[in-house]
C-alpha cells in the first residue's frame, strides 16, 4: 500500500523541511525558556546546597535569609550550640555589594560571610578551583570564576582592600548573582556599621552603643540520631526564634523567591507553545487547501476520506516531530550563548515532545475538517 | 449483451422554491456493456449533472439508476456507502487529467486497486500491462509534471480502468486535447468499450468523434433523445 504521506512529502521535501526548520526554532526557544527556568531554579538552591545545613535558624517570623532579611545576634550560634542534638554552628551574613574590577566595571555580587576559625564548611572543597579557603579574619576574599576577578588580585571594598586567596567555581546566590566569600567580621563591618557623621548624627539623639554583632542566619548540623524536624520545633519553642529544615529552606526559595519569574517563564512558554500548535496547524491547513482539488478527485473516484485524513495526520505528526529534532538541535547549539545558566534536561524536553505531538493532532483536525467537507461533485465544476 | 446502466424518469432540480431550476426532467436510457454511448448537448444542459448522478456522486431529485444488475437509486440511495461503488463498479475520466501530482504514473494507476485490497502483484501486472497498451510503458516511473497533457490523458483513462469497471464515465475527456489526440482517445475508448465489455458514456462536443460511438444521447429540455449510430458510419 502507498503511503501517501510519505510519497507527497518527498514530492515537496526541501519546502516540507524549510517549514518544520522554522517552527523547530521556535520549539527551540520554548526549550531555552524551560532551560531558563531549571537553570534559575538550580541556582537558585545552590548556596543551600553547598552548605548543606539541617537547620537554618533565622530572625522569628521571617522567611530569611534568602526571601526576607532576617537579623540575629551572633551570640545565637553558641545558644544553639549549647542545645541537645546540635552538632556543629555556623553563622553567617549575605549581603549584595557591588564590587569595581581593573576596568573599573561595576560588579555586583552576593558577599557571604562566615567564620573562616569555625568547623562548618562553608565552602565546599570541590568548588575551589585555585588558590584556598578564607583563613584570616580580615582582609581576604574567596571569588567565584564568573565574576572574572583573579586570584591574587586586590578588591577595595569600603574603606579597606582585600585580597583574592581562592577562586571557586560557579557558585550563584538564589537570584544568579557570582558569590564572594569574606570573613564574618569584615562582612559585619561592611554590613552593620555605620559612617562617622551617621554615628554622630546617632549620638546626638542619644542612641548610644551600636551592636554590631549581628548576623543573617545560622546554620546548624544535628547530631547523629537526633530529626532536624524535633531540634527546629526546640528552637522555636524556647528562642524565639525561627528555624527552618534544609527541605523547609527549599520549598520557601522555589515558593517566594523564584516562583514569579517561574510563573512568568512558564507563561511566555505556554504562549510559545500555542503558538507553535497555531502555526502547525496554519502550515497544515495551506498544505491541505494546496491539495484540495487532488483530494475532491480523490474521493470522487473512490478512495475513502480515512486514507487521505491519515495522510493529512501523518504529515502533521511528522512535521512536529522534524520540528522538535531541529528545535533540539537549535537549543543545543545556542545555549551556551546565555548569560544566565540554561539547563537543557531530556525529561523537559520529552514532555514538550508530547505537547507538540498533541498540538500537531489537533492541528491536523483544521485540514481534516477541510478533507471532510470536500464536496467530491465540486471537483468536476464547470 | 447485458445491460451497463439504465436510468428511469430521472429528475435533478438544483435549488429550492423560486430559486429551482430544473435541469433533467425525466431522463431515461440504457447504455449495454461493451457500448460506447456519446452524450451530447449545449453547455449548461446538464451533461455533467447526468454523468455525476449516474457516477454516484449527485443525489438525484427523483427516478431511478441501475449499474448492472444493481438498482443503486430508486428515489433515494439505496446503499450508504456511494464511494464504495464508485470505487469498484466506474471508472472516472475528466476533461482535466486530475493525477495526484506527488504521486508517478504507475503509483497513481495502482491507488484504487490497492483501495479494494487486490494482490499487490496483480496490480503490478495490470497496471503495467494497461499502461503498455496505452503506450505508456516507458513512462512508468514518471512524474504526472513530466508529462504532456495526452499522456497525462492516457494515464488517466488507465487509472479510471485499473479497478476493471463494469462502467466509464467519460466528462469531455477530449476537450483538452487537439483533434488528432482527440480521435485516438475516442478510438481508445471505444476499443476498451468492445475489449473489456465496459459500458462507457462519453460527453462530447466535437461532432467529428461521434462516428466512434454506438450510440448517441441527446439532452433535449432536460429529457433524453436517443439514437443509434449507423453501422456504416463506424470506423
Ligand atoms: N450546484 C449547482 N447549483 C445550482 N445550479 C447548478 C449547480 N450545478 C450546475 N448547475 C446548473 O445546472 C445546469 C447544468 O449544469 P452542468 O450539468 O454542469 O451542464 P453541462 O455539463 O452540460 O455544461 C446549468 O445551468 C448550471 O448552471
Ligand atoms: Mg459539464
Amino acid at each position: 500500500m502507498i503511503n501517501l504521506a510519505y510519497k507527497d512529502i518527498r514530492h515537496t521535501l526541501s519546502k516540507f523541511l524549510v517549514t518544520a526548520m522554522g517552527v523547530g526554532m521556535l520549539l527551540g526557544i520554548v526549550l531555552i525558556m524551560i532551560g531558563v527556568y531549571r537553570g534559575m531554579a538550580d541556582d537558585a538552591r545552590m548556596l543551600l546546597r553547598d552548605i548543606n545545613a539541617d537547620l537554618w535558624v533565622v530572625q522569628q517570623q521571617t522567611l530569611g535569609p534568602f526571601a526576607e532579611s532576617s537579623r540575629l545576634h551572633q551570640d545565637t550560634q553558641d545558644i544553639l550550640r549549647a542545645l541537645d542534638g546540635v552538632d556543629k554552628t555556623a553563622a553567617l551574613t549575605l549581603q549584595n555589594i557591588q564590587l569595581y574590577n581593573r576596568q573599573q566595571q561595576a560588579v555586583r555580587v552576593m558577599a557571604v560571610g562566615f567564620d573562616p576559625a569555625g568547623d562548618f564548611q562553608i565552602i565546599p572543597a570541590q568548588r575551589i578551583l585555585a588558590g584556598r579557603s578564607l583563613r584570616a579574619q580580615h582582609f581576604e576574599m574567596v571569588v567565584t570564576d564568573k565574576t572574572g576577578f583573579q586570584l591574587g588580585e586586590q578588591i577595595a571594598l569600603g574603606r579597606d582592600t582585600y585580597h583574592v586567596v581562592g577562586v571557586v567555581q560557579g557558585s550563584v546566590s538564589s537570584s544568579g548573582d557570582p558569590l564572594v566569600y569574606i570573613s564574618l567580621k569584615d562582612a559585619q563591618n561592611v554590613q552593620f556599621s555605620y559612617s562617622n557623621p551617621r554615628i554622630r548624627n546617632d549620638r546626638a539623639r542619644g542612641l548610644l552603643g551600636q551592636n554590631t554583632q549581628l548576623v543573617n542566619t545560622v546554620v546548624a548540623k544535628v547530631r547523629p540520631g537526633y530529626s532536624a524536624q524535633e531540634v527546629a520545633e526546640q528552637i522555636e519553642t524556647w528562642k524565639h526564634l525561627t528555624a527552618y529544615t534544609h527541605e523547609q529552606q527549599a520549598t520557601i526559595l522555589s515558593r517566594n523567591v523564584i516562583e514569579r519569574s517561574s510563573k512568568q517563564i512558564g507563561l511566555f512558554t505556554a504562549i510559545l507553545v500555542l503558538v507553535s500548535g497555531i502555526i502547525i496547524g496554519l502550515i497544515i491547513y495551506t498544505m491541505t487547501l494546496e491539495k484540495i482539488k487532488e483530494i475532491s478527485i480523490m474521493k470522487l473516484i473512490g478512495i475513502p476520506s480515512r486514507m487521505v485524513v491519515k495522510m493529512i495526520m501523518q504529515e502533521t505528526l511528522l512535521l512536529g516531530a522534524i520540528a522538535f529534532v531541529f528545535g533540539n538541535i537549535f537549543a543545543h547549539l545556542i545555549y551556551a550563548q546565555f548569560p544566565k545558566r540554561v539547563v537543557l534536561m531530556w525529561n523537559d524536553s520529552l514532555l514538550l515532545f508530547a505537547i507538540i505531538l498533541t498540538a500537531s493532532f489537533l492541528a491536523s483536525l483544521v485540514g481534516v475538517y477541510k478533507v471532510m467537507k470536500a464536496d467530491p461533485a465540486s471537483a468536476i465544476g464547470g | 449483451m447485458s445491460t451497463g446502466i439504465r436510468i428511469e424518469n430521472l429528475q435533478k432540480t438544483y435549488g429550492q422554491g423560486d430559486n429551482a431550476v430544473e435541469v433533467i426532467k425525466g431522463a431515461c436510457f440504457e447504455v449495454q456493456r461493451g457500448e460506447l454511448a456519446a452524450l451530447i448537448a449545449p453547455s449548461g444542459a446538464g451533461k455533467s449533472t447526468l454523468l455525476m448522478m449516474i457516477g454516484c456522486v449527485l443525489e438525484p431529485s427523483g427516478g431511478e439508476i441501475w449499474l448492472g444488475d444493481t438498482q443503486v437509486y430508486a428515489d433515494r440511495w439505496t446503499t450508504k456507502d456511494a464511494r464504495t461503488i464508485r470505487r469498484e463498479k466506474i471508472g472516472f475520466i475528466f476533461q482535466a487529467h486530475y493525477l495526484i501530482p506527488f504521486l508517478n504514473v504507475l503509483e497513481n494507476v495502482s491507488l484504487l486497486p490497492q483501495t479494494n485490497k487486490e494482490p499487490e502483484a496483480l496490480i503490478r501486472k495490470r497496471a503495467t500491462q494497461l499502461l503498455d497498451y496505452l503506450g505508456l510503458g516507458e513512462k512508468l516511473y514518471a512524474m504526472p509534471s513530466d508529462l504532456s497533457g495526452g499522456q497525462n490523458q492516457r494515464v488517466a483513462i488507465a487509472r479510471a480502468l485499473a479497478t476493471e469497471p463494469q462502467i466509464i464515465l467519460a466528462d469531455e475527456p477530449t476537450a483538452a486535447l487537439d483533434i488528432e489526440r482527440a480521435h485516438s482517445v475516442a478510438k481508445l475508448l471505444r476499443q476498451i468499450a468492445k475489449e473489456q465489455q465496459v459500458a462507457i458514456i462519453m460527453v462530447t462536443h466535437d461532432e467529428r468523434l461521434l462516428p466512434y460511438c454506438d450510440k448517441i444521447l441527446k439532452i433535449n429540455e432536460g429529457k433524453i433523445d436517443t439514437s443509434q449510430v449507423e453501422s456504416d458510419q463506424v470506423i
